[in-house]
């Protein structure tokens, strides 16, 4: 425990200085590091959060992700290159060794060039999929800016993105206003994978599909895919909770799209919502939204005259325990309470080898604070002996993985802790057989001891 | 998307309003209000007739500048086979089929229809049937094969089909998608449903869904039931008619003539070891007693000690007495 608090208190003084909990050394990978002008806006928003922006490009014998074996860099965005792979020191095994050492990458693609190679296998990696040839455009021929793509409908205006679960707690559409959409112009959509640790932050709309410009321009003989099955971007966290996000096109993210004027088929005016959008969707790559933090765990006996001590590591059977734990959520430059999205539970498992209890832990205000919240569960102990766990396992798309384990004894009822037997109805015959046997046994040593012989006796031994 | 039911009123809307029209371009208005209905359904907005009445006709005037994809000469037929024909259903872009195709497990559904860019022949970019499974919202497109004339034609066979629309309860609802680059606006419309019919006596493909971080149901542990005494009523009984044994013991000896009567010469032969011999019987009762109650092991067994050798030493005097009086005859 003193240990982890100590942890905290590290993690708390590198967080006052940091923007993000993870660092605040990112790298800008660019073909040109001229290009950066295009995305200055979206640079100048990261830089005024507090990051250290170094840029390279692909090319730049100087650029290594780790130095010494350790990251050179806590962040890196990848912007498209046209080169076709991104050289020795962005391998696909470099990055993933990257996001194994919790470092975040935020990738973006465009369709004006063909993907590098490595990025391809990188993303196969962690299971998303990309067009054949690397090239890939989403037209949609119903939402499309009609004032910059009347013609081509390769400039796609999309609603906010909500939530894709009503348990989900939605981290890149609140700030939309009324009358905001989301640009994305001339972008990849990929195909995810069915794994657990991905997740769409933007899918296509219905009649929005993909094709090959180069090849398909004419006639679409097969389509790579269509609709809410195309992810124009994904958010993958690993076990580590390092955080990889992919954005399909990279120019919107772009000044000519952050805060622009868009028209939509139906003639209606709109502004887009990108400078927003990138905010957020850089903003949980890098580790400064949907961070959750444990402060602390306490478990004591519930029962009348038990002694109050915090955290003892052996129970009994069916003792009575409350169980309190205390979460922080990260978001933006403060830690402040967490609070579990609507239509989704905090669970506490008691468990050995499988959870004997599942109970959800309810917010106690008493314990809580702006800084944190505590959520506790009060049950019965299995009717089992064993070592048991306490068992947080909160992973949630979006949000940090937390699994938190305390391990306990739980032994038997000692052979004084049962209930008398003059309690238990059913002894009582054998209790007063108990009490005959000994009234009758003191009183024949009476007998055997101290009775005179008499005149019946000599009857019956005459008779005899 | 709307409710159906919600579609049906607007629709039935709208043919008040058009069918009795006859104007040339009658047919493009038709499509043109046809697209506009998805857009104001997708919105969902303007949910209340008034306002969408309002729009019907905003629609029926753009319809006179801008093209429209559309549709003719559509027909879906199910073919047991490749190449062989089944029952043809005509299609209509305005109204979706009534009755669902049924698609059983060898057959194919065969869409053919031709695409008209404002009622001329023309090839669209994209010319999909979306088959859409109604309660998860899973979509799958189909793409046509469209020539240049703008013929269209797709077979889509049961084994195309992904496995969580074999486990559809409900129809799965077809419509179709055409549209393209440029200016004319596009079609998105249903068209017909499917009931796919799957082998009775062939197993279920089965689906098994991909693991999703979420919270888990609830479990609370199942205790063993606590152990059940008789009824009180019954203890009761037999512990007053085990304790009636005693009284009938003694009762019993009285008859055959026990008595107590070679007490004070017992006492007066050995005054000392008597009555310790006895009081160390009766002590080591209550030693028992009290290790039922309170005492342990370890506060039991040194008074054990004690009240043994007292019975022990006592013992020898007081039973030498006892056998001397029955050697005597006198018991």
């Amino acid at each position: 425990m003193r240990s982890l608090l100590l942890f905290f208190a590290l993690l708390w003084v590198t967080a006052v200085s940091a923007i993000s909990t993870t660092g605040d050394r990112l790298l800008v990978v660019l073909d040109d590091v001229a290009d950066k002008a295009t995305y200055s806006k979206f640079l100048g928003d990261l830089e005024s959060r507090g990051f250290k922006l170094s840029y390279e490009t692909p090319k730049s014998e100087s650029l290594s992700l780790f130095r010494l074996g350790e990251r050179a860099y806590d962040h890196v965005i990848l912007f498209p290159s046209r080169a076709k792979g991104l050289g020795p020191n962005l391998t696909p095994n470099v990055l993933l060794q990257f996001i194994n050492a919790n470092g975040n990458i935020l990738l973006t693609l465009s369709s004006a060039s063909s993907t590098p190679s490595s990025v391809i296998s990188l993303l196969a990696e962690i299971d998303i999929q990309l067009p054949a040839d690397r090239t890939g455009l989403v037209v949609d021929h119903f939402n499309y800016d009609a004032a910059s793509a009347a013609d081509k409908h390769d400039v796609l205006l999309l609603p906010p993105p909500s939530s894709i679960r009503a348990d989900i707690k939605d981290f890149f559409g609140v700030g939309a206003g009324a009358n905001e959409v989301l640009a994305f112009p001339r972008g990849v959509g990929a195909t995810l994978g069915s794994g657990e640790l991905l997740t769409p932050i933007v899918r296509a709309p219905a009649t929005a599909y993909s094709y090959n410009p180069k090849e398909q321009a004419e006639v679409l003989d097969d389509v790579f895919a269509a609709g809410s099955q195309l992810a124009l971007a994904a958010a993958f966290q690993a076990r580590n909770s390092a955080r990889f996000a992919l954005v399909g096109s990279a120019e919107m993210l772009s000044d000519t799209w952050f805060d622009a004027e868009v028209k939509t088929v139906g003639g209606k005016a709109a502004k887009t919502y990108n400078r927003e959008f990138a905010k957020r969707v850089s903003g949980w790559a890098f580790q400064e939204i949907g961070v959750l933090r444990v402060n602390w765990i306490e478990h004591h006996l519930n029962e009348v005259g038990a002694t109050n001590e915090s955290n003892p590591g052996i129970y009994r059977i069916k003792n009575d325990v409350t169980y309190t734990i205390s979460l922080s959520e990260y978001s933006w430059s403060t830690w402040s309470a967490f609070s579990v999205p609507a239509n989704d539970a905090l669970q506490l498992e008691f468990s050995m080898l499988s959870p004997f209890h599942r109970l959800p832990l309810v917010l106690d205000p008493a314990h809580s604070n702006p800084e944190a919240a505590a959520y506790t569960a009060s049950f019965k102990l299995p009717d089992q002996h064993g070592i048991f766990n306490f068992k947080v396992n909160y992973k949630r798309p979006f949000f940090t993985n937390l699994e938190e384990k305390n391990t306990v004894s739980v032994r038997h009822m000692a052979h004084d802790e049962w209930p008398r037997s003059y309690v238990i109805s059913g002894a009582w015959p054998w209790i007063a057989g108990i009490f005959a046997t000994v009234t009758g046994w003191l009183a024949f040593c009476a007998l055997w001891m101290y009775s005179a012989p008499t005149d019946k006796k000599k009857v019956i031994k005459k008779t005899q | 998307m709307s409710s159906g039911s919600w579609t049906s009123v607007h629709w039935s809307f709208q043919s008040l309003v058009w069918e009795g029209a006859c104007f040339p371009a009658a047919l493009q208005l038709r499509r043109a209000t046809g697209n506009q209905r998805h857009k104001t359904s997708n919105a969902m907005r303007f949910s209340q007739s008034f306002a969408s009445t309002a729009l019907l006709f905003l629609a029926a005037g753009l319809a006179q500048a801008a093209s429209f994809w559309g549709f003719d000469e559509g027909t879906v037929s199910v073919a047991a086979k490749k190449g062989s024909e089944g029952v043809k259903h005509k299609l209509s872009q305005r109204t979706p089929l009534s009755t669902p195709v049924a698609l059983g497990t060898a057959d194919s559904v065969k869409v053919v229809l031709t695409a008209k860019d404002n009622g001329k022949g023309k090839r669209p970019h994209q010319a999909f049937v979306v088959l859409k499974e109604q309660d998860s919202g899973l979509e799958a497109p189909f793409p046509l094969t469209v020539k240049e004339s703008g013929k269209a034609v797709v077979q889509i066979a049961q084994k195309d089909l992904p496995v969580q629309f074999l486990l559809s309860e409900k129809p799965l609802k077809a419509s179709v998608v055409i549209a393209s680059f440029g200016s004319a606006t596009g079609l998105n419309t249903p068209i017909f449903d499917i009931e796919v019919k799957t082998d009775p006596s062939a197993p279920l493909p089965a689906y098994e869904k991909p693991l999703r971080y979420g919270k888990q149901p609830e479990i609370s542990h199942t205790f063993k039931s606590d152990p059940k005494n008789p009824p009180k009523v019954i203890s009761l009984f037999f512990a007053l008619a085990v304790l009636a044994t005693v009284p009938a013991l003694f009762i019993g000896w009285a008859l055959l003539g026990a008595n107590l009567n070679n007490l004070t010469k017992a006492v007066g032969a050995a005054p000392l070891s008597h009555p310790s011999f006895f009081g160390s019987i009766v002590a080591m009762e209550f030693v028992f007693f009290m290790y039922y109650t309170s005492w342990n092991l370890f506060q039991v067994l040194p008074v054990i000690g004690v009240v043994s050798v007292v019975t022990v030493l006592s013992g020898t005097r007081a039973l030498g007495e006892v056998q001397s009086r029955r050697l005597a005859g006198e018991l």
